[in-house]
């Protein structure tokens, strides 16, 4: 357990800083792709279980260090998502090995689609309602077609490294 | 005697609340104290990306890029010239200005003393256009400095820490400036629109023109949150609906705000 926290924490570490650091600068129609709500999704679809929820609050909070949008917005997000993803790992939906390919992919492509909407109903509860005024569906379709790609490399690689595997039902 | 397991773990955590605490106190208020805390556990793996990414980056973007690079370089020679040659011009122009600006007691932005920042980085989220800069609070810089660069306003400091400050830059969807044009001075609220989707002003009565291309500056009207006489923004397009007595256009800031490095910090505060 801790041999794996520890993993998670490392590598959690690494993809903010690529977040931060490398995806800010590379923008697909002036969108930022969102690592940090792909993260807590695969990590959730993997079971990590509560583990999943800790690194998208802990990766949400790193990354909201950097933006200027509410602090714990973007955690906020991160929980919501991996939640949702081990809800659907615990009820055997998109399984890597089970499921159809396409299955992950396009639970991902949805979690890109609704996570900025997400961030949007979560500013509205910290009173701040300019963040629609943005390229929102440009965001939501940029991101989820990213995550749709990106989903089951980072699913067969996060497995490969941590040894996490879905509960077989 | 030997402290019981839980009453060592209650002092170990007790101690490092407290030094937490301490930490966010200086850092300068909680806010600042927790992004200041994730950013520096985040250091050294964003060192670690960086020393991985960055030569690759640089690999790629010079391999693709070279010819642009080269025309780049001839334009920046053949302007350099220019702005040479305009300075020159501008230094006489400027010392008379500064002898009627003594004399009529006008305010005129080129005394406003500035600070010169790098630009250390973009806003990594899709929903707020802002920069981080080198210098903060240690150089003098406050909360609602108007930050110029590129020919052109940039936006204004939100935010400062000791050695860093965050600029909200005018396309953001929160930023809001006066800016004034035409030979009446009409005054007209510029509205950011969001990242990368520009600006836009509506409400301007029909009885103040625009034309394409027309160059708007901040106004100087008491309360206004710059410096009047500073180049905002530059109209795009204009639209007029029949009937009305007034029109909508849309703008774009005169400053290239997807290049910037260096930007002036204007040591200048609004009056209340």
């Amino acid at each position: 357990m801790s041999r794996l926290l520890a993993t998670l924490v490392v590598l959690t570490g690494l993809l903010v800083a690529v977040q931060v650091d490398v995806l800010a600068h590379v923008r697909i129609f002036g969108v930022v792709v969102m690592v940090v709500w792909l993260w807590p999704f695969v990590l959730g679809l993997l079971g990590a279980g509560p583990l999943a929820m800790v690194m998208g609050a802990v990766s949400g909070l790193c990354f909201d260090a950097h933006a200027a949008t509410t602090f714990g917005l973007n955690a906020a997000v991160g929980v919501a998502v991996a939640a949702a993803a081990l809800r659907l790992e615990r009820n055997g939906v998109g399984d890597i090995d089970g499921a159809a390919w396409w299955t992950a992919p396009a639970l991902a492509a949805m979690t890109g689609l609704v996570a900025p909407l997400l961030l949007i109903v979560a500013g509205a509860f910290t009173l701040d309602f300019s963040l629609w005024r943005g390229s929102l569906l440009t965001t939501m379709v940029v991101n989820a077609v990213v995550f749709a790609l990106m989903s089951r490399p980072l699913l067969v690689g996060t497995r490969m490294i941590t040894g996490l595997a879905p509960a077989r039902r | 005697m030997a402290l019981s397991p839980s009453r060592r773990r209650a002092i170990t955590l007790s101690v490092l609340a407290g030094v937490t605490a301490v930490g966010l106190y200086q850092a300068g208020g909680v806010g600042n104290g927790i992004r200041g805390l994730a950013g520096g556990v985040l250091r050294p793996f964003s060192w670690t990306v960086n020393l991985v990414a960055a030569p690759i980056g640089h690999l790629l973007a010079g391999a693709v890029n070279y010819s642009d690079l080269v025309s780049q370089n001839q334009q920046l020679r053949a302007q350099l010239g220019k702005a040479q040659l305009a300075a020159s011009v501008n230094a006489g122009a400027s010392q008379t200005l500064a002898a009627l600006d003594a004399v009529l007691h006008l305010p005129f932005i080129g005394s406003t003393p500035s600070v010169v920042a790098q630009v250390v980085s973009v806003s990594p989220t899709n929903f707020a256009a802002t920069v981080t800069l080198s210098k903060g609070a240690d150089d003098g810089l406050l909360p609602g400095m108007p930050v110029v660069a590129n020919g052109g306003v940039v936006g204004r400091i939100i935010a400062t820490t000791n050695h860093g400050s965050t600029v909200r830059l005018v396309t953001d969807a929160n930023s809001s400036l006066n800016v004034t044009f035409g030979k009446q001075a009409t005054t007209v609220l510029v509205d950011g629109r969001g990242v990368n989707n520009g600006l836009s002003m509506s409400g301007i009565p029909v009885t103040a023109p625009l034309t394409i291309g027309q160059i708007l500056l901040s106004s100087s009207l008491s309360g206004s949150t710059m410096p009047g006489g500073l180049p905002v923004a530059k109209v795009t397009s204009i639209a007029v609906t029949p009937g009305s007595s007034t029109y909508a256009a849309t703008v774009s800031p005169v400053a290239d705000l997807n290049h910037l490095s260096f930007v002036d910090v204007l040591l200048w505060e609004p009056s209340t």
